[in-house]
């Protein structure tokens, strides 16, 4: 509304401002002419007077000369001597100057007020505009999440928008007016005073405040401070904006209570490895002396006596050295095998061809006078423990020569599936004597065998290594098998 | 056997003692063998003090040394005998209960000249020993300063 106003004050038409001019100057001499009818006198002055004050301060200063001028022409045709006559005499003249002075006058004064006033109708109009933008960021301070309250130098609340009444529990109305500290029961994490101080310097602060809520709660926020100076430069006002992290707070000590725990775990666990380590080492040391001494003298006892032996006491003698010889491979196999858990791996670029290689002449003395038919597909280069891959080939490997000794025609193959993107598969297939799936969880677990030891020797420990080893590469073992149609081992690890 | 070097045979375990002169005397090998029980006990062999003060400064041919022994084990004997600029000469073959590889690894490092796991078969074992002696006091030339039967 006020703006429309505005805009039909300050553009009137100009018909309409010179209209107004001759109007107002018409009704001016109308007036004169008729109280010079009713023979009053020295009326018309002030009459032109008026009409010129009425039409500068409505029609302005052009208008307002119209009408001077008119008044000027028409006053003295009627009412200066010789009348009826637009003749100056020299002796009028300056009554003339006067009256047009005047007129001039009345004419700016009015023109000035006028415009002042127009000036002030335009600043109200501005003020109003920008109290309406401000009440609109006002609103707009309102939909952030953030909790926003705005303090005085005395620490008086003055704003409070609605994230502040969310997060405390206060409505403005009861916010506003209030200390913060004491409505908050701000707790600080420095002195006051050094934060404040801080807060002149910059003109920001940053930090956690624990505050309590309208309910007692207790909340940790992440707090920011601004500062607003006045005109002077003086401080007026601190806004402060309040972020609840009480859970991110309570997830940080919990994280920290975990890794104290996980420190104190592993440093446990680093004590625990040692001392299995001392232990693996006492055991390859001090455990296997006796075993060759009670094979070494029954050997000895054995060649003694032999003459006075019977055949079952012979056998006895025998029995005693090949328990002692398969102790002494358990005990070998189980340290190998905690081996594999204990030492750090070794990782380089290793080429499986070359390994199976290696392997394949590692149990090549288990293939003396057999009928075997190899079959070895291309193989990837492997991102791992050298040493430790090498077992699971001969691991791998010497099973299958093991289990494929029934067949006079053995079948071994050594291949790689290109199965996805991400990992490596390699596997080991033969023809043996397989095993039966529902078996397969026994499998890979340590000392579990599927065969009696009489039909396939072994200490049940070579494929829980390989589980290991490839375990420890980040990769899986499976197996598939049937009864006397063979086996195919799998392992795979990703890709370096 | 005309040229036999003599054998120092560090072993506490006197089991182990009997099978290796056991192995070795059927090989008639047996004779020159001086065996000590600890690591202190070698030193002082070595370097002619304590119990061995009236010996004169033979070297052994070879030195059999277990790695688990009282007071100074294994490896503190082989890197006082590497570090000795006498003594250095002298072959030290490691024969030891142990495949731990971080033996191995430092005794090699040390400088040792052979390292024999012994093998809990009986046969394996005398052949190893038997081997052992044959090449270290027969085949072999030991260093100069020697005991030479």
């Amino acid at each position: 509304m006020a703006r429309s106003n505005a805009n039909v004050q300050k553009a009137p038409s100009v018909v309409l401002r010179y209209g107004l001019a001759i109007a107002s100057f018409a009704i001016a001499l109308g007036l004169a002419l008729l109280a010079q009818g009713f023979a009053f006198r020295n009326v018309e002055v002030p009459l032109f007077l008026f009409a010129v004050a009425l039409t500068a301060w409505f029609g302005g200063s052009g208008p307002a000369a119209v009408t001077v001028v008119l008044s000027i022409v028409f006053f003295d045709y009627f009412f200066t001597e010789p009348r009826y006559t637009f003749y100056v005499s020299a002796s009028e003249l300056p009554y003339f100057i006067v009256f047009i002075s005047f007129a001039l006058v009345v004419a700016w004064f009015s023109a000035v007020r006028r415009r002042a006033e127009r000036d002030l109708l335009l600043a109200r109009d501005q003020l109003q505009l920008e109290v309406e933008e401000r009440t609109q960021q006002a609103s707009l301070l309102d939909l952030t999440h953030d909790s926003i309250f705005v303090r005085d130098m005395d620490n008086l609340i003055v704003y409070w928008n609605r994230g502040a009444q969310e997060l405390y529990g206060w409505t403005p109305e009861e916010a506003i007016g209030k200390r913060s500290y004491d409505l908050l029961r701000t707790v600080f994490p420095a002195p006051i005073d050094d934060i404040n101080a801080d807060l002149l310097q910059s003109g920001r602060w940053e930090g956690e405040l624990k505050h309590t809520r309208a309910d007692g709660t207790d909340v940790v926020v992440a707090s920011r401070w601004s500062l607003r100076r006045g005109e002077q430069n003086q401080p007026a006002a601190i806004m402060e904006t309040n972020n609840d992290i009480s859970e991110r707070k309570r997830r940080e000590d919990e994280i920290r209570g975990l890794n104290r725990e996980l420190a104190s775990r592993s440093t446990e666990l680093e004590a625990k490895n040692k001392e299995l380590e001392a232990f693996a080492y006492s055991i390859s040391h001090d455990l296997r002396a006796p075993l060759r001494h009670m094979s070494g003298f029954a050997e000895l006892l054995q060649k003694k006596a032999s003459s006075v032996l019977d055949e079952k006491s012979q056998r006895y003698m025998l029995m005693i050295q090949e328990s002692a010889k398969r102790m002494g491979d358990l005990i070998d196999d189980l340290l190998a095998f905690s081996r594999i858990g204990r030492v750090e791996t070794q990782k380089t670029l290793v080429n499986l061809e070359q390994l199976v290689q290696e392997a394949l002449s590692e149990v090549r003395q288990e293939t003396d006078g057999r009928n075997i038919v190899w079959s070895i597909g291309t193989l990837p280069n492997f991102y791992g423990d050298r040493s430790m891959l090498r077992l699971v080939f001969v691991n791998l490997l010497s099973n299958a020569v093991k289990f494929t000794r029934t067949r006079p025609r053995a079948e071994i193959e050594i291949g790689c599936d290109q199965g996805n993107k991400d990992e490596v598969v390699v596997y080991v297939k033969d023809n043996g004597v397989g095993f039966d799936m529902k078996y397969i969880n026994k499998l890979f677990g340590v000392f579990q065998r599927l065969h009696q030891s009489q039909s396939f020797e072994g200490t049940g420990i070579g494929l829980a290594t390989v589980q290991r080893v490839v375990q420890r590469h980040g990769g899986k073992v499976w197996a598939e098998g049937l009864v006397d149609k063979g086996a195919i081992f799998y392992f795979s690890a990703p890709k370096p | 056997m005309e040229r036999l070097g003599r054998i120092l045979m560090v072993e506490d375990d006197q089991k182990d003692v009997e099978l290796t002169l056991t192995a070795l005397e059927e090989y008639n090998l047996a004779n020159e063998v001086v065996v000590v029980g600890d690591g202190e006990e070698a030193l002082d062999y070595l370097y002619c003090r304590g119990a061995f003060k009236m010996r004169t400064g033979d070297l052994p041919a070879v030195m059999l040394l277990d790695l688990k022994l009282p007071k100074v084990d294994g490896l503190e004997v082989l890197q006082k005998v590497k570090s000795d600029e006498k003594l250095k000469l002298i072959p030290v073959v490691v024969l030891t209960s142990s495949h731990e590889e971080k033996d191995m690894v430092a005794s090699y490092k040390l400088g040792v000249n052979g390292y024999v796991v012994k093998p809990v078969d009986f046969h394996e074992f005398v052949n190893a020993i038997r081997e052992l002696g044959v090449f270290w006091a027969v085949i072999n030339e030991p260093p100069p300063g020697s005991v030479k039967k």
